[in-house]
């Protein structure tokens, strides 16, 4: 059944678009992706109105205090396994706009993020590239034997301490053993 | 126009001779000082004179012991700026909601920031801020450090009250299909009438405009270019403009034209992309795809020019960044002649396609008088019969140079506002291939003073969406005292809600999207 459920997944993964107080450039590129000139739908990736039916959730933007709620709450409403990917300095850090008044400064201050892609904002082929390497963690190639990319367990807490995450801490240790394994 | 011989700042003068006391050539055509109230007498005088006197926005400061206000106010050929003062400790200011009633958003958003008290307007909540933001602290007074102002805990979830009767609320947003961006509408409908819109804006309120007060001039130059990823060259000119009036500075002719050619590239890709958008928020898929596959060369031009596809980050103080080699010019021209082909098709789907003109015209209504009462700009006024379009009015850069039509359609309905962006796209080829064919010789860029010295100055210019507004004071620093951003949503996002209430709640999108709403820009 996992097997099915991962094929499913990774063939047609059903995205969410959330802005999270971005500035359109990065969201722009999100909806071009889905233009003739990108295609993203050719991967399978379909844009889903509802947090209910998403499996992976796109987050732009610096994160207002208006919006963290806001984000927590749609997290939270999405089935398990789910996966979060930061799109754009903002959502990586806060980008240019960290340390204002009305900012808390990157998605993974609200809820735990899968994979980052950096850019001001990052060109459609980056996103494309990372949702791309996203699936391709959730279904290794089976030759390897990787471990499959454990989906993040609990919500963490809104805000008030910062906890920095490591952007890649996740991607390393798969690397590392594909390492051990050719070795041996 | 007959009304463009009224000369509105002698007829101030004459009247209020006593009362206020006028500086000509000051932040636009005059400033105009007043006190005790009568900031109000002078709006009665200019809506008197001259019926196109609309509020564009107003600006507070924090001037230590005062709060002062800055009532910016464009008539049918000039740009007055009426001062008036509050003391810090009792800020209480008549309203001018009344006489104008587009001033209703600009008196809520200083009510929240600065916390000036407008008498006869009164705000509910927070305007921009977050709910949990304490009351009682204002970001923008300059004693208030803002990033550690403590939050409120957020209010716990209680049931919501129930709806009673035949009304119910539908809640649109922050996150919605419909919407690309966080913002709230409550919409109440009667069966599938609307009945009332409550917007709640903030989603995306960065404070910018606070930000860019710890930052320096050239540093400013990014930030705010980050207010709109979509329009954000005319950002990064509205600012460096700004600039360059408060240090007296003339750019280079070349520099002129291909500011000019930068920014109708912007409103190309912006208007091509609204157009689309427009498809999509009807269910009319294949125009959404086939506006947005014809958007990408444009894109590439802009890559081609400034180096980035979506922030060219061209502008600078003294002239342009990159200057335009004599060898892509062709390959622009080529681009832009092969979008021109294709307009012909586009125009003829949005004038005689069924579908388009079964859910767009005789949606959303606007009449020319509302439009000029609530402060309409850009496209929303044009097809209200409004004739306002900066590049005309009063030139910057290089188009009172360059022969152009300013497109006015008179039905003042959705259909009429996505047409006016349709005959736009084909102006601003005709410009950029004007600019290409008339580039001046000579240096792109000066070197401009770093060093900007004590003074204050206002900039307007026509982005995509409509007229953009700048007002910058200098206090001799590295940084600037005060830089106060008037974007077009904010001024078009009335009109919406006037129009929605009484028609279908289906007919809500088309409306929504024919202002080409942009919420990163209304928050900042």
């Amino acid at each position: 059944m996992t097997n099915t459920t991962t094929w499913a997944r990774v063939k047609s993964p059903w995205v969410l678009h959330f802005n999270s107080g971005a500035c359109n450039g990065c969201d722009i590129e999100i909806v071009a992706l889905l233009t003739p000139k990108y295609d993203v739908e050719r991967f399978g990736v379909k844009l889903e109105p509802s947090p209910r039916h998403a499996d992976v959730l796109l987050v732009t933007g610096c994160v207002t205090q208006q919006c963290a709620e806001r984000l927590k709450r749609i997290y939270d409403q999405m089935p398990q396994p789910k996966f979060v990917v930061a799109i754009g300095a903002c959502a990586c850090s806060g980008g240019v706009f960290d340390g204002n008044y009305n900012v808390v400064g990157g998605v993974d201050k609200v809820i735990p993020v899968t994979a980052y892609i950096p850019g001001c904002p990052p060109r459609p082929e980056a996103i494309l590239d990372g949702v791309v390497k996203l699936l391709n963690a959730l279904n290794p190639p089976k030759q390897k034997k990787q471990k499959q990319l454990e989906p993040p367990k609990e919500t963490k807490p809104v805000v008030s301490e910062p906890e920095v995450i490591v952007p890649s801490q996740e991607a390393k240790p798969v690397i590392e053993e594909t390492k051990t394994n050719v070795k041996q | 126009m007959s009304n463009s011989k009224i000369d509105i700042v002698s007829i101030v003068e004459s009247k209020l001779k006593d009362k206020v006391q006028i500086q000509l050539g000051q932040l636009g055509n005059a400033a105009v000082n007043t006190s005790n109230g009568l900031h109000r007498d002078v709006v009665k005088v200019m809506l008197e004179a001259d019926e196109k006197t609309a509020i564009v926005a107003i600006t507070g400061l924090d001037l230590g012991a005062n709060l002062g206000l800055l009532y910016h106010l464009r008539t049918s050929n000039a740009f007055i700026t009426i001062r008036a003062e509050v003391p810090k400790d009792n800020p209480k200011i008549q309203t001018i909601v009344d006489l104008i009633p587009g001033a209703a958003f600009s008196e809520l958003e200083v009510a929240d920031l600065l916390g000036v008290v407008f008498e006869g307007n009164p705000s509910s909540g927070h305007f921009l801020l977050s709910e949990q933001w304490p009351e009682g602290i204002f970001p923008l007074r300059k004693d208030v450090k803002a990033n550690e102002v403590k939050l409120n805990p957020p209010p716990p979830e209680g049931a919501r009250t129930p709806e009673i009767g035949r009304q119910v609320k539908i809640i649109i947003g922050p996150q919605h299909p419909a919407l690309l961006e966080p913002e709230k509408f409550a919409v109440t409908v009667d069966g599938e009438i609307v009945t009332k819109v409550e917007p709640r804006l903030g989603y995306v309120h960065r404070g910018i405009e606070k930000a860019s007060e710890s930052r320096t001039y050239l540093q400013d130059v990014y930030l705010v270019e980050r207010i709109c990823g979509i329009c954000n060259a005319c950002h990064a000119y509205g600012f460096v403009g700004t600039v360059e009036k408060i240090l007296k500075t003339d750019v280079p002719p070349r520099a002129k034209y291909l500011r000019v050619v930068t920014l109708e590239l912007n409103r190309l890709h912006s208007h091509l992309l609204t157009l689309g958008h427009a498809g999509l928020e009807i269910g009319y898929e294949t125009l959404f795809q086939y506006f947005w596959r014809d958007r990408e060369p444009i894109m590439d031009l802009i890559e081609l020019t400034s180096g980035n596809r979506v922030y060219s980050s061209l502008m600078t103080v003294g002239g342009v960044r990159r200057d335009i080699r004599d060898t892509d010019i062709p390959r622009i021209k080529t681009t832009l002649e092969e979008l021109r082909k294709k307009l012909p098709f586009y125009r003829q789907i949005y004038t005689n396609e069924a579908s388009i003109k079964a859910r767009m015209q005789n949606v959303g209504v606007l009449s020319r008088s509302d439009a000029i009462k609530l402060g309409m700009v850009g496209p929303v006024a044009r097809a209200s019969g409004y004739d306002i379009d900066v590049r005309k009015d009063e030139p910057y850069e290089a188009y009172g140079e360059i022969p152009f039509k300013e497109i006015v359609y008179t039905e003042g309905d959705t259909w009429a506002r996505m047409n006016v962006r349709m005959d736009e796209v084909e102006e601003s080829i005709n410009i950029i291939d004007y600019a290409l064919d008339h580039l001046p010789t000579g240096p792109f860029r000066i070197d401009a003073p770093r060093n900007v010295p004590i003074g204050e100055a206002v900039c307007r210019l026509e982005a995509p969406r409509g007229e953009l507004f700048y007002y910058i004071k200098s206090n001799g620093t590295a940084n600037p005292d005060r830089v106060k951003v008037r974007t077009p949503t904010f001024a078009n996002l009335p009109s919406f809600l006037k129009t929605a209430i009484g028609e279908s709640i289906a007919d809500v999108p088309p409306n929504f999207v024919s202002l080409d709403p942009c919420f990163s820009c209304t928050d900042r």
